[in-house]
């Protein structure tokens, strides 16, 4: 296997444009990726084009990554269309690595697209459901109530269990909601305040509206190449992949008592790489409800059961902290196309690790981070989908 | 009035017989799963499961008060996962004669089910499925 570098990224600023179809959302993550990358879009010899609910809700329910890159002016290529819930462009990046990782591919384009707002949110919040497994969504089940009382996260026996607050629910929102207000790309650029996030109107009991990730149009896109050919595109920071784990969820019998599916992926991520979790210097990670964030911070290995809240407290994921976390603004401010959102983790961390990220920019800039994302929900008791992937500059 | 999911729920037509949920029993390995696989998540064995009527009681696991409504359904509404004696642990909507409100509910509370429309809207008036209600008198 071949080092893969990241040498191009580009997005779509991420929020409502209804009246862009998901061509005109990729167009121009795909070519400020490739514009970044300093490469010829003739170069690009595959791409993977990540998308989650555009047959639903777009009619195009085939084709769609060869629409969108006819667009763009790229023809004739292989092109690969991924569906994969929310995790859908963190695996379009994995096909474009593991295409230029084995050598059949000297550069390969991968890209994320989401078109959520189509005027009727009841039909955009329908689509959403069927990431879950139908058994649970046609009885009724969101994915709020999911992160609400799923055996899986269960946010609100956590609050028995660790004496945590309201409060402390609120805490990655206002975070995060401060890193999105420095980011030009964010849908929500409001800081809030515990008190707001704590007492807007309640969706799913615990969790209250701006603890919840929007509905959003996005896109994203990355240019891979092999490593030792980096130099010859772009005189940037070179960022190298140093692992990219995919996993799909383990069926939880109720006595189940294995680690969960996203400590076994990114402690997958952390061999693959070299790297344990005190290496990190910033972290995207998957807070499609604000208080996941809390439980991934155990389950990323950063804190012990519990110790979440201390992170925001003490400044660790801030923002100004030793690890940044989310400090593109995270699902709940910088937005969560669902199928774009693995491509902007990936585009967040590279511009943080070339010095590119302006008023948000960590000021002691990062050399190793981590993009972690998941998606959708089985009947087994697990998410669907999760990834990992870790990028050394 | 249909079974939205034959498969899933037995309602008897005898009067005085009591509706239960079907599931899979592995005669591997005794695990009993539902709904219904044909290969045993916990050993594996292909072809080894039989069909069990479960669930006409059970522990109430977890629960929350969803304020928001997916297309077809009405809010406020409870929403829960009920554990089974037999083993599952089953994602269910709670019985309409429960009044919607904070301190209704508790978990760890016997639950037992019993058979209703999905939901009193056009969409899912006619479609039967199980819900459950906190037991009366019932041991588990």
């Amino acid at each position: 296997m071949r080092d893969v570098a990241i040498i191009g990224v580009g997005a779509h600023p991420t929020g409502r444009f209804r009246d862009k179809p998901l061509k005109a959302l990729a167009y121009p993550a795909i070519w400020n990726a490739i514009e970044d990358a300093g490469v010829k879009s003739s170069d690009i010899s595959v791409a993977y084009v990540g998308n989650s609910l555009g047959g639903l809700l777009t009619g195009q329910e085939g084709v769609r990554g060869q629409v969108m890159l006819q667009h763009s002016g790229i023809t004739g290529i292989p092109i690969v269309n991924v569906e994969n819930a929310c995790a859908s462009a963190m695996t379009a990046l994995r096909g474009a690595w593991l295409e230029v990782a084995s050598g059949a591919a000297d550069v390969a384009l991968a890209v994320g697209v989401e078109k959520m707002d189509v005027g009727d949110n009841a039909r955009t919040i329908g689509a959403l459901s069927g990431v879950s497994e139908l058994d649970l969504s046609e009885m009724g089940m969101s994915f709020t109530t999911s992160y609400a009382i799923h055996p899986k996260i269960n946010l609100k026996s956590r609050m028995e269990e660790y004496g945590w607050t309201a409060a402390d629910f609120a805490k990655p929102a206002v975070k995060n909601s401060y890193n999105g207000s420095l980011n030009p790309l964010a849908q929500h650029r409001k800081p809030l305040t515990i008190e707001e996030v704590v007492q807007s109107r309640v969706v799913v009991d615990p969790l209250t509206l701006l603890m919840c990730s929007s509905i959003s149009d996005g896109a994203a896109a990355a240019v891979l190449c092999s490593a030792d050919v980096a130099a010859r595109f772009s005189s940037k920071t070179p960022v190298r992949i140093a692992s990219c784990v995919l996993r799909s969820g383990v069926y939880r019998l109720p006595d189940d008592k294995g680690p969960d599916s996203a400590t076994t992926t990114a402690y997958a991520a952390y061999e693959k790489a070299g790297i344990g979790p005190e290496d990190l210097d910033a972290i995207e990670l998957h807070d499609a409800m604000a208080p996941a964030e809390l439980m991934l911070y155990e389950r990323l290995g950063l804190c012990a059961p519990g110790e979440g809240p201390r992170l925001i407290d003490d400044h660790i994921t801030t923002l100004d902290g030793r690890l940044p976390v989310n400090p593109s603004g995270g699902l709940c401010s910088r937005g969560h196309p669902v199928g774009a959102t693995g491509l902007l983790q990936i585009c967040e961390l590279v511009w943080q690790m070339r010095g590119e990220a302006g008023r948000r920019q960590i000021a002691k800039r990062p050399k190793v981070t981590m993009a972690q994302n998941q998606g959708g929900l089985l009947l087994g008791q697990d998410s669907a989908v999760y990834g990992c992937t870790i990028l050394k500059s | 009035m249909k079974v939205l999911n034959p498969d899933n729920l037995r309602v008897p037509d005898a009067p005085g017989a009591t509706p239960c949920l079907l599931g899979n029993r592995c005669q591997g390995c005794g695990t009993v799963v539902f709904p219904k696989m044909p290969v045993c998540p916990r050993c594996h064995r292909n072809g080894a499961m039989e069909e069990v009527e479960i669930g006409r009681t059970g522990k109430l696991y977890s629960h929350t008060i969803s304020y928001f409504a997916p297309k077809g359904f009405k809010a406020p509404a409870f929403q829960a996962f009920i554990d089974l004696p037999e083993g599952p642990r089953v994602f269910s909507l709670i019985g309409s004669q429960c009044p919607v409100e904070r301190g209704v509910l508790e978990d760890g509370m016997a639950m037992q089910l019993i058979v209703e429309a999905l939901a009193d809207t056009p969409e899912h008036k006619d479609e039967l499925t199980y819900k459950y209600i906190p037991a009366s008198g019932v041991e588990v």
